[in-house]
């Protein structure tokens, strides 16, 4: 359903929308649920001939009505626990482990660009045939890429919709995290931390290369906005 | 269905109307005004530039040569290079003016506008710098006020920062780092010839009194 918005692209995706559907169904159960007992219950003891309308049933136990209140908030104290295993386990995969990488690309968010440098034929970052390029990202399908994020001015933010990641970079830290692209293509990046006048028009242009298309790129970087370092 | 969005546009239009946005004219210098105002968050309201944001004061200046170098920020020319961070500034402006019509008036409109003088800010002996503007005058003339045939700006008066700013980035590559920028490769080869940055600041503190 969430696919059929924005295609899952990186191999946590799936669990990223996982997270959303689970919220998505318990608290639209609880909702539909709270929200049907409640115009039931206007209805049932609506005013009658002969029968006034009431906040409550003088004569119900009340044990009846403790348990209305109790037996829902116990449910919903069970699927809060269930939440929070979910969340904290997919953070944990997200946002604080580090796989086993195969590749480095550095990404620098600037007022108003992203800069990637890219490791280029030798796969190590930081010699002489690194490949870095403006508002253009190439990475290869399959392959494990950590990053590392950082910004030269204000706080920005590193957003791949079809990745399902979403970073902050901070001017004075370097951020690490990974992604695993699963999808060939051309995507969006977007800035998705206001950073001034120029915030909303910084995207870049994520390109998910087949082993062909990332040599074909490697080959010929000489597209104006490729440098060599 | 149809009359729900037609409902709907016109309430958006009355509202429009109501909210006082400014019409903009079809075309002149009119329209360049109106299309300026896009620009004067960074460039000011006079063109007199802000040393804030880094963007130079362009009142006054040629419009062929704003238009020319508006062109380049559009076209990855100038401003893309990874380590331009006031260019990087502006390319993404140059993009939100996207007819090329746009861009002529708007143009025309900052070449009608006075050129404004900034404050010296860089300390330069405008002595020493007169004597190596010799050099300079073959394209952009004795007085700065350059030479459309050769695609050499006027230069006279430009703020001090700017003008080192601008031969830094000439030099190492940073502006004219495209073999297609033929105009910029021109004064690139030029800017390599100027030993450092305090024969810049020279050079800019005589540019800045022209
Ligand atoms: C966000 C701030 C910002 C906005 C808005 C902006 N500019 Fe700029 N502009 C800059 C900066 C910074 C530079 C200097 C780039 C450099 O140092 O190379 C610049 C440079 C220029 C130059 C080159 C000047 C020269 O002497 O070579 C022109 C022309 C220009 N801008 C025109 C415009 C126009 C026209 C607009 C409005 C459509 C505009 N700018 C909007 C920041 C801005
Ligand atoms: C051979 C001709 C030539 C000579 C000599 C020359 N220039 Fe230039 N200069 C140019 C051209 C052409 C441009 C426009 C570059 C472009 O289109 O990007 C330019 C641009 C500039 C700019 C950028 C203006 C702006 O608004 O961004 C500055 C500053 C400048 N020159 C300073 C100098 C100085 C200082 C000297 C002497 C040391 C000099 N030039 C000598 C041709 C020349
Ligand atoms: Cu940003």
């Amino acid at each position: 359903m969430l696919e059929h918005y924005m295609k899952q692209g990186s191999s946590y995706a799936s669990h990223i929308d996982g997270l959303v559907w689970m919220i998505f169904l318990m608290v639209g159960f609880w909702f539909l649920f709270a929200e049907g007992m409640f115009f039931w219950l206007l209805w049932r003891y609506r005013k009658k001939p002969g029968e006034k309308a009431a906040y409550f049933d003088e004569h119900a136990e009340h044990k009846i009505k403790y348990n209305w209140v109790e037996i829902p908030h116990r449910l919903i104290l069970v699927c809060d626990v269930a939440l929070i295993v979910g969340a904290i386990s997919v953070w944990t995969e997200v946002k604080i482990s580090m796989p086993q990488t195969d590749e480095t690309v550095r990404i620098t968010a600037q007022q108003w660009a992203w800069t990637f440098q890219h490791a280029g034929p030798d796969g190590e970052l930081d010699t002489m045939d690194d490949i870095t390029t403006v508002d253009e990202l190439h990475v290869q399908l399959g392959k494990t890429y950590k990053f590392e994020l950082a910004s030269k001015d204000v706080i920005h933010s590193f957003s791949v919709p079809l990745f399902r990641l979403k970073q902050d970079a901070i001017p004075g830290r370097v951020i690490t995290g990974w992604f695993k692209p699963t999808l060939a293509g051309e995507f969006d990046v977007q800035c998705t931390e206001i950073c001034g006048i120029g915030h909303g028009i910084m995207p870049a242009k994520l390109h998910v290369d087949t082993p062909e298309e990332y040599a074909a790129w490697l080959a010929n970087p000489s597209h104006y906005l490729a440098y060599h370092y | 269905m149809v009359s729900v969005r037609s409902t709907l546009v016109a309430l958006a239009l009355a509202l429009t109307a109501a909210s006082g946005c400014t019409e903009l004219p079809a075309s002149g210098v009119a329209r360049g005004q109106v299309l300026y105002t896009n620009c004067e968050q960074c460039h000011g309201k006079s063109g007199e530039g802000s040393t804030l944001v880094q963007a130079p004061p362009i009142a006054g200046l040629p419009a062929w040569y704003i238009e020319a170098q508006f062109l380049h920020f559009q076209t990855g020319l100038r401003g893309a290079h990874p380590d331009d961070v006031e260019g990087l500034k502006m390319r993404p402006m140059s993009r939100t003016v996207k007819d090329p019509a746009d861009v002529k008036v708007v143009a025309e409109y900052v070449a009608s506008l006075p050129a404004v003088k900034t404050e010296a800010t860089m300390g330069g002996d405008a002595t020493k710098g007169q004597a190596a503007f010799a050099t300079c005058a073959a394209c952009h003339g004795a007085d700065g006020q350059g030479n459309p045939d050769l695609k050499a700006p006027k230069i006279a008066g430009q703020a001090d920062w700017y003008v080192v700013r601008q031969l830094t980035k000439f030099k190492g590559g940073v502006r004219a780092y495209d073999p297609a920028d033929t105009a910029g490769a021109t004064m690139k080869g030029i800017a390599g010839t100027i030993p450092d940055e305090a024969a810049m600041r020279d050079l800019a503190a005589y540019i800045h009194t022209l």
